[in-house]
Protein backbone atom coordinates (compact mmCIF):
# COMPACT_ATOMS: atom_id res chain seq x y z
CA UNK A 1 0.00 0.00 0.00
CA UNK A 2 1.28 3.35 -1.02
CA UNK A 3 1.10 6.65 0.91
CA UNK A 4 -1.90 8.09 -0.91
CA UNK A 5 -3.81 5.12 -0.37
CA UNK A 6 -2.65 4.93 3.40
CA UNK A 7 -3.75 8.58 3.78
CA UNK A 8 -6.92 8.36 1.72
CA UNK A 9 -7.80 5.35 3.87
CA UNK A 10 -6.99 7.02 7.17
CA UNK A 11 -8.95 9.98 6.02
CA UNK A 12 -11.66 7.72 5.10
CA UNK A 13 -12.06 6.09 8.24
CA UNK A 14 -12.03 9.22 10.41
CA UNK A 15 -14.98 10.49 8.83
CA UNK A 16 -16.79 7.39 9.09
CA UNK A 17 -16.34 7.00 12.75
CA UNK A 18 -17.24 10.75 12.60
CA UNK A 19 -20.47 10.11 10.78
CA UNK A 20 -21.02 7.39 12.78
CA UNK A 21 -21.30 9.03 15.99
CA UNK A 22 -23.10 11.85 14.48
CA UNK A 23 -26.21 9.03 14.49
CA UNK A 24 -28.41 9.93 12.02
CA UNK A 25 -27.48 7.33 9.32
CA UNK A 26 -24.91 9.57 7.71
CA UNK A 27 -22.09 6.97 7.70
CA UNK A 28 -24.54 4.33 5.93
CA UNK A 29 -25.47 6.98 3.33
CA UNK A 30 -21.94 7.92 2.82
CA UNK A 31 -20.88 4.52 1.63
CA UNK A 32 -23.85 4.02 -0.84
CA UNK A 33 -23.40 7.61 -1.84
CA UNK A 34 -19.86 6.18 -2.83
CA UNK A 35 -20.74 2.61 -3.85
CA UNK A 36 -23.58 3.95 -6.07
CA UNK A 37 -20.87 6.84 -7.61
CA UNK A 38 -18.42 3.84 -8.50
CA UNK A 39 -20.75 1.91 -10.12
CA UNK A 40 -22.12 4.87 -12.38
CA UNK A 41 -18.80 5.73 -13.33
CA UNK A 42 -17.62 2.53 -13.80
CA UNK A 43 -17.77 2.11 -17.72
CA UNK A 44 -15.86 5.25 -18.03
CA UNK A 45 -13.14 4.74 -16.06
CA UNK A 46 -12.82 1.31 -17.62
CA UNK A 47 -12.61 3.76 -20.85
CA UNK A 48 -10.13 6.05 -18.96
CA UNK A 49 -7.81 2.98 -18.16
CA UNK A 50 -8.24 1.62 -21.61
CA UNK A 51 -6.38 5.06 -23.01
CA UNK A 52 -4.07 4.97 -20.04
CA UNK A 53 -3.15 1.46 -21.46
CA UNK A 54 -2.12 2.91 -24.85
CA UNK A 55 -0.43 5.74 -23.37
CA UNK A 56 1.30 3.47 -21.83
CA UNK A 57 2.10 0.87 -24.63
CA UNK A 58 2.56 3.61 -27.57
CA UNK A 59 5.38 4.86 -25.96
CA UNK A 60 4.47 8.56 -26.84
CA UNK A 61 7.22 10.60 -24.69
CA UNK A 62 8.77 12.29 -27.72
CA UNK A 63 5.33 13.84 -28.43
CA UNK A 64 4.61 14.46 -25.35
CA UNK A 65 8.16 15.99 -24.34
CA UNK A 66 7.89 18.51 -27.68
CA UNK A 67 4.50 19.67 -27.20
CA UNK A 68 4.47 19.83 -23.47
CA UNK A 69 7.74 18.68 -22.09
CA UNK A 70 9.77 20.22 -19.06
CA UNK A 71 11.51 22.37 -21.85
CA UNK A 72 8.46 23.62 -23.82
CA UNK A 73 8.38 27.10 -22.21
CA UNK A 74 5.09 29.45 -23.06
CA UNK A 75 3.72 27.28 -26.02
CA UNK A 76 3.68 24.41 -23.48
CA UNK A 77 1.79 26.13 -20.91
CA UNK A 78 -0.73 27.53 -23.66
CA UNK A 79 -1.47 23.71 -24.95
CA UNK A 80 -1.97 22.19 -21.81
CA UNK A 81 -4.58 25.22 -20.63
CA UNK A 82 -5.96 24.12 -24.11
CA UNK A 83 -6.14 20.39 -23.52
CA UNK A 84 -7.55 21.25 -20.35
CA UNK A 85 -10.46 23.01 -21.75
CA UNK A 86 -11.64 20.06 -23.90
CA UNK A 87 -10.58 17.35 -21.46
CA UNK A 88 -14.27 15.87 -20.71
CA UNK A 89 -15.61 13.71 -17.57
CA UNK A 90 -15.24 13.84 -13.87
CA UNK A 91 -11.93 13.77 -11.23
CA UNK A 92 -12.10 9.93 -11.77
CA UNK A 93 -11.62 10.43 -15.60
CA UNK A 94 -9.55 12.93 -16.28
CA UNK A 95 -6.68 12.58 -12.98
CA UNK A 96 -5.58 8.74 -14.56
CA UNK A 97 -4.97 10.71 -17.79
CA UNK A 98 -3.31 13.60 -16.81
CA UNK A 99 -1.32 11.00 -14.65
CA UNK A 100 -0.53 9.33 -17.69
CA UNK A 101 0.97 11.92 -19.90
CA UNK A 102 2.50 13.08 -16.64
CA UNK A 103 4.77 9.93 -16.39
CA UNK A 104 4.92 10.04 -20.30
CA UNK A 105 7.21 13.16 -19.81
CA UNK A 106 4.95 16.12 -19.50
CA UNK A 107 6.74 18.85 -17.61
CA UNK A 108 5.59 20.32 -14.31
CA UNK A 109 4.00 23.52 -15.56
CA UNK A 110 2.28 22.21 -18.47
CA UNK A 111 0.48 19.33 -16.14
CA UNK A 112 -0.55 22.11 -13.33
CA UNK A 113 -1.76 24.22 -15.83
CA UNK A 114 -4.16 20.92 -17.89
CA UNK A 115 -5.45 20.04 -13.90
CA UNK A 116 -5.73 23.85 -13.47
CA UNK A 117 -7.98 24.62 -17.15
CA UNK A 118 -9.62 21.33 -16.49
CA UNK A 119 -10.77 22.77 -13.14
CA UNK A 120 -11.52 25.92 -13.87
CA UNK A 121 -12.21 26.40 -17.76
CA UNK A 122 -13.77 23.05 -19.34
CA UNK A 123 -15.77 23.69 -21.60
CA UNK A 124 -18.55 21.02 -20.66
CA UNK A 125 -19.33 23.06 -17.31
CA UNK A 126 -20.07 26.23 -19.68
CA UNK A 127 -22.84 24.66 -21.50
CA UNK A 128 -24.31 23.79 -17.66
CA UNK A 129 -23.53 27.35 -16.09
CA UNK A 130 -25.18 28.83 -19.08
CA UNK A 131 -29.07 28.07 -17.97
CA UNK A 132 -28.47 28.96 -14.22
CA UNK A 133 -26.29 32.60 -14.69
CA UNK A 134 -25.77 33.41 -18.13
CA UNK A 135 -23.58 34.32 -20.91
CA UNK A 136 -22.82 37.45 -19.04
CA UNK A 137 -21.52 36.00 -16.13
CA UNK A 138 -19.65 33.04 -17.80
CA UNK A 139 -18.12 35.88 -20.25
CA UNK A 140 -17.01 37.83 -17.24
CA UNK A 141 -15.50 34.59 -15.52
CA UNK A 142 -13.28 33.24 -18.59
CA UNK A 143 -11.87 36.62 -19.09
CA UNK A 144 -10.77 36.56 -15.54
CA UNK A 145 -10.12 33.11 -15.39
CA UNK A 146 -8.44 32.57 -18.50
CA UNK A 147 -4.98 33.65 -17.14
CA UNK A 148 -5.01 31.46 -14.34
CA UNK A 149 -3.86 27.78 -15.59
CA UNK A 150 -0.76 29.56 -17.69
CA UNK A 151 -0.28 31.45 -14.57
CA UNK A 152 -0.34 28.68 -12.39
CA UNK A 153 1.84 26.61 -14.68
CA UNK A 154 4.32 29.28 -14.49
CA UNK A 155 4.74 29.96 -10.92
CA UNK A 156 4.84 26.34 -10.98
CA UNK A 157 7.85 25.74 -13.13
CA UNK A 158 9.66 28.62 -11.28
CA UNK A 159 9.38 27.61 -7.51
CA UNK A 160 9.56 23.58 -8.39
CA UNK A 161 11.45 23.33 -11.23
CA UNK A 162 10.73 21.83 -14.56
CA UNK B 1 -33.09 -1.74 -16.09
CA UNK B 2 -30.20 0.69 -15.73
CA UNK B 3 -30.58 3.90 -18.35
CA UNK B 4 -27.93 3.90 -20.28
CA UNK B 5 -27.64 7.77 -20.78
CA UNK B 6 -24.73 8.11 -23.48
CA UNK B 7 -23.23 11.72 -22.96
CA UNK B 8 -20.71 13.88 -24.99
CA UNK B 9 -17.82 12.36 -22.59
CA UNK B 10 -18.97 8.84 -23.46
CA UNK B 11 -18.56 9.95 -27.08
CA UNK B 12 -15.70 11.77 -26.49
CA UNK B 13 -13.26 9.41 -24.69
CA UNK B 14 -14.91 6.52 -26.75
CA UNK B 15 -13.51 8.22 -29.69
CA UNK B 16 -9.74 8.51 -28.08
CA UNK B 17 -10.22 4.99 -27.33
CA UNK B 18 -10.81 4.01 -31.07
CA UNK B 19 -8.48 6.30 -32.50
CA UNK B 20 -5.59 5.02 -30.50
CA UNK B 21 -6.49 1.76 -30.90
CA UNK B 22 -5.87 2.89 -34.51
CA UNK B 23 -2.51 3.88 -33.67
CA UNK B 24 -1.32 0.89 -31.70
CA UNK B 25 -2.86 -1.29 -34.82
CA UNK B 26 -1.24 0.34 -37.21
CA UNK B 27 2.17 0.77 -34.96
CA UNK B 28 2.53 -3.10 -33.68
CA UNK B 29 -0.60 -5.13 -35.39
CA UNK B 30 -3.06 -6.64 -33.35
CA UNK B 31 -0.70 -7.64 -31.05
CA UNK B 32 -0.37 -4.10 -29.86
CA UNK B 33 -3.92 -3.58 -29.41
CA UNK B 34 -4.56 -6.35 -27.05
CA UNK B 35 -0.94 -4.85 -25.36
CA UNK B 36 -3.03 -1.74 -24.98
CA UNK B 37 -5.63 -3.42 -23.42
CA UNK B 38 -3.86 -5.79 -20.91
CA UNK B 39 -1.54 -2.58 -19.48
CA UNK B 40 -4.52 -0.34 -18.77
CA UNK B 41 -6.31 -3.48 -16.94
CA UNK B 42 -3.50 -4.04 -15.49
CA UNK B 43 -2.75 0.01 -14.67
CA UNK B 44 -6.59 -0.12 -12.81
CA UNK B 45 -5.79 -3.27 -11.07
CA UNK B 46 -3.04 -1.76 -9.25
CA UNK B 47 -5.12 1.46 -8.21
CA UNK B 48 -8.11 -0.50 -7.28
CA UNK B 49 -7.46 0.00 -3.21
CA UNK B 50 -6.74 3.59 -3.89
CA UNK B 51 -10.04 3.98 -6.19
CA UNK B 52 -12.24 2.22 -3.30
CA UNK B 53 -10.87 4.88 -0.76
CA UNK B 54 -11.36 7.64 -3.32
CA UNK B 55 -15.12 7.02 -3.54
CA UNK B 56 -15.57 6.08 0.11
CA UNK B 57 -13.99 9.22 0.89
CA UNK B 58 -15.87 11.29 -1.50
CA UNK B 59 -19.54 9.43 -0.76
CA UNK B 60 -18.48 10.44 3.16
CA UNK B 61 -18.29 14.01 2.16
CA UNK B 62 -21.30 14.30 0.28
CA UNK B 63 -23.06 12.59 2.78
CA UNK B 64 -21.61 15.31 5.62
CA UNK B 65 -22.10 18.47 3.15
CA UNK B 66 -25.76 18.78 2.88
CA UNK B 67 -26.96 21.09 -0.01
CA UNK B 68 -29.73 22.40 2.66
CA UNK B 69 -26.43 23.78 4.98
CA UNK B 70 -24.88 25.06 2.53
CA UNK B 71 -27.27 27.37 1.07
CA UNK B 72 -28.23 28.32 4.47
CA UNK B 73 -25.31 29.38 5.24
CA UNK B 74 -24.61 31.33 2.28
CA UNK B 75 -27.64 33.28 1.93
CA UNK B 76 -27.47 36.47 0.40
CA UNK B 77 -23.74 37.43 2.06
CA UNK B 78 -21.38 40.10 0.42
CA UNK B 79 -18.32 42.22 0.30
CA UNK B 80 -15.45 40.81 1.96
CA UNK B 81 -17.22 38.17 4.57
CA UNK B 82 -19.46 36.74 2.04
CA UNK B 83 -16.55 36.14 -0.55
CA UNK B 84 -15.23 34.25 2.35
CA UNK B 85 -17.67 32.29 3.12
CA UNK B 86 -18.59 31.57 -0.60
CA UNK B 87 -15.25 30.39 -0.89
CA UNK B 88 -15.54 28.38 1.90
CA UNK B 89 -19.26 27.23 0.96
CA UNK B 90 -17.68 26.14 -2.61
CA UNK B 91 -14.72 24.34 -1.33
CA UNK B 92 -16.84 21.95 0.53
CA UNK B 93 -19.76 21.24 -1.60
CA UNK B 94 -20.11 18.18 -2.86
CA UNK B 95 -20.80 16.73 -6.16
CA UNK B 96 -20.81 18.10 -10.02
CA UNK B 97 -21.91 21.27 -12.03
CA UNK B 98 -25.19 19.43 -11.96
CA UNK B 99 -25.25 20.37 -8.35
CA UNK B 100 -23.57 23.91 -7.79
CA UNK B 101 -25.17 25.42 -11.16
CA UNK B 102 -28.43 25.14 -9.64
CA UNK B 103 -26.91 26.58 -6.11
CA UNK B 104 -25.06 29.36 -7.85
CA UNK B 105 -28.53 29.92 -9.72
CA UNK B 106 -30.59 30.48 -6.79
CA UNK B 107 -28.39 32.58 -4.87
CA UNK B 108 -28.31 34.90 -7.79
CA UNK B 109 -32.06 35.16 -7.55
CA UNK B 110 -31.94 35.82 -4.00
CA UNK B 111 -29.79 38.68 -4.00
CA UNK B 112 -25.88 37.54 -3.93
CA UNK B 113 -23.50 39.88 -5.50
CA UNK B 114 -21.55 39.13 -8.51
CA UNK B 115 -18.43 38.52 -6.46
CA UNK B 116 -19.35 36.42 -3.73
CA UNK B 117 -21.20 34.52 -6.87
CA UNK B 118 -17.83 34.29 -8.89
CA UNK B 119 -16.20 33.40 -5.54
CA UNK B 120 -18.16 30.15 -4.93
CA UNK B 121 -18.03 28.85 -8.35
CA UNK B 122 -14.20 29.85 -8.80
CA UNK B 123 -13.77 28.27 -5.22
CA UNK B 124 -16.32 25.07 -6.69
CA UNK B 125 -13.94 24.53 -9.34
CA UNK B 126 -10.34 25.28 -7.77
CA UNK B 127 -10.72 24.32 -3.74
CA UNK B 128 -13.26 21.27 -4.31
CA UNK B 129 -12.73 19.08 -1.30
CA UNK B 130 -14.76 16.58 -2.81
CA UNK B 131 -12.21 16.38 -5.63
CA UNK B 132 -9.37 15.98 -3.59
CA UNK B 133 -8.89 12.32 -2.73
CA UNK B 134 -9.42 11.71 -6.87
CA UNK B 135 -6.54 14.43 -7.27
CA UNK B 136 -4.73 12.52 -4.52
CA UNK B 137 -5.17 8.95 -5.67
CA UNK B 138 -3.87 9.78 -9.25
CA UNK B 139 -1.36 12.60 -9.07
CA UNK B 140 0.49 11.97 -5.93
CA UNK B 141 1.14 13.75 -2.79
CA UNK B 142 3.73 16.28 -4.63
CA UNK B 143 1.53 17.32 -7.48
CA UNK B 144 -1.69 17.25 -5.41
CA UNK B 145 0.48 19.89 -3.10
CA UNK B 146 1.46 22.03 -5.60
CA UNK B 147 -1.53 22.56 -7.00
CA UNK B 148 -3.53 23.37 -4.19
CA UNK B 149 -0.89 25.64 -2.37
CA UNK B 150 -0.82 27.75 -6.09
CA UNK B 151 -4.13 27.79 -6.51
CA UNK B 152 -4.96 28.82 -2.73
CA UNK B 153 -5.22 32.72 -3.43
CA UNK B 154 -7.22 32.88 -6.55
CA UNK B 155 -10.71 32.20 -5.43
CA UNK B 156 -11.11 35.52 -3.11
CA UNK B 157 -9.14 37.27 -5.29
CA UNK B 158 -11.03 36.29 -8.48
CA UNK B 159 -13.84 37.27 -6.35
CA UNK B 160 -13.11 40.24 -5.33
CA UNK B 161 -11.54 41.77 -8.70
CA UNK B 162 -15.13 40.89 -10.35
CA UNK B 163 -16.97 42.70 -8.12
CA UNK B 164 -14.67 45.48 -8.42
CA UNK B 165 -14.68 45.42 -12.03
CA UNK B 166 -18.15 44.36 -13.20
CA UNK B 167 -20.00 44.55 -9.49
CA UNK B 168 -22.55 46.75 -11.28
CA UNK B 169 -23.61 44.37 -14.06
CA UNK B 170 -25.45 41.86 -11.59
CA UNK B 171 -28.57 43.60 -12.37
CA UNK B 172 -28.49 42.96 -15.39
CA UNK B 173 -27.32 39.01 -15.29
CA UNK B 174 -30.18 38.76 -12.79
CA UNK B 175 -32.62 40.06 -14.87
CA UNK B 176 -31.24 38.15 -18.34
CA UNK B 177 -31.91 34.80 -16.58
CA UNK B 178 -35.07 35.18 -14.50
Amino acid sequence: MNQATLILVVLALVLLIYAWRRGDGSHRRGVSMGWRTLKRTLPLLLVAFIIVGYINVLEPQDLVSSWIGPGSGWRGLLVGTGAGMLLPGGPYVVFPLIAALYQAGAGLGPTLAIITSWSSLALLTVSFELPFLGWRFTAIRLGICLIIPPLVGLVGTLLFGG
Amino acid sequence: MRKWKPNWTTFTLTGVTLALAAVALGQGGSRMVFDGLVSGGQTLLSVIPLLLAAFLLAGLVQALVSREVVERWLGSSSGWRGILLACLGGALLPGGPYVYCPIAGAMLQSGAGLGVLMAFVTSKNLWSVSRLPYEFAFLGTHLTLIRYGLTLVIPPLVGLLTEALFGGAIGRIREAVQ
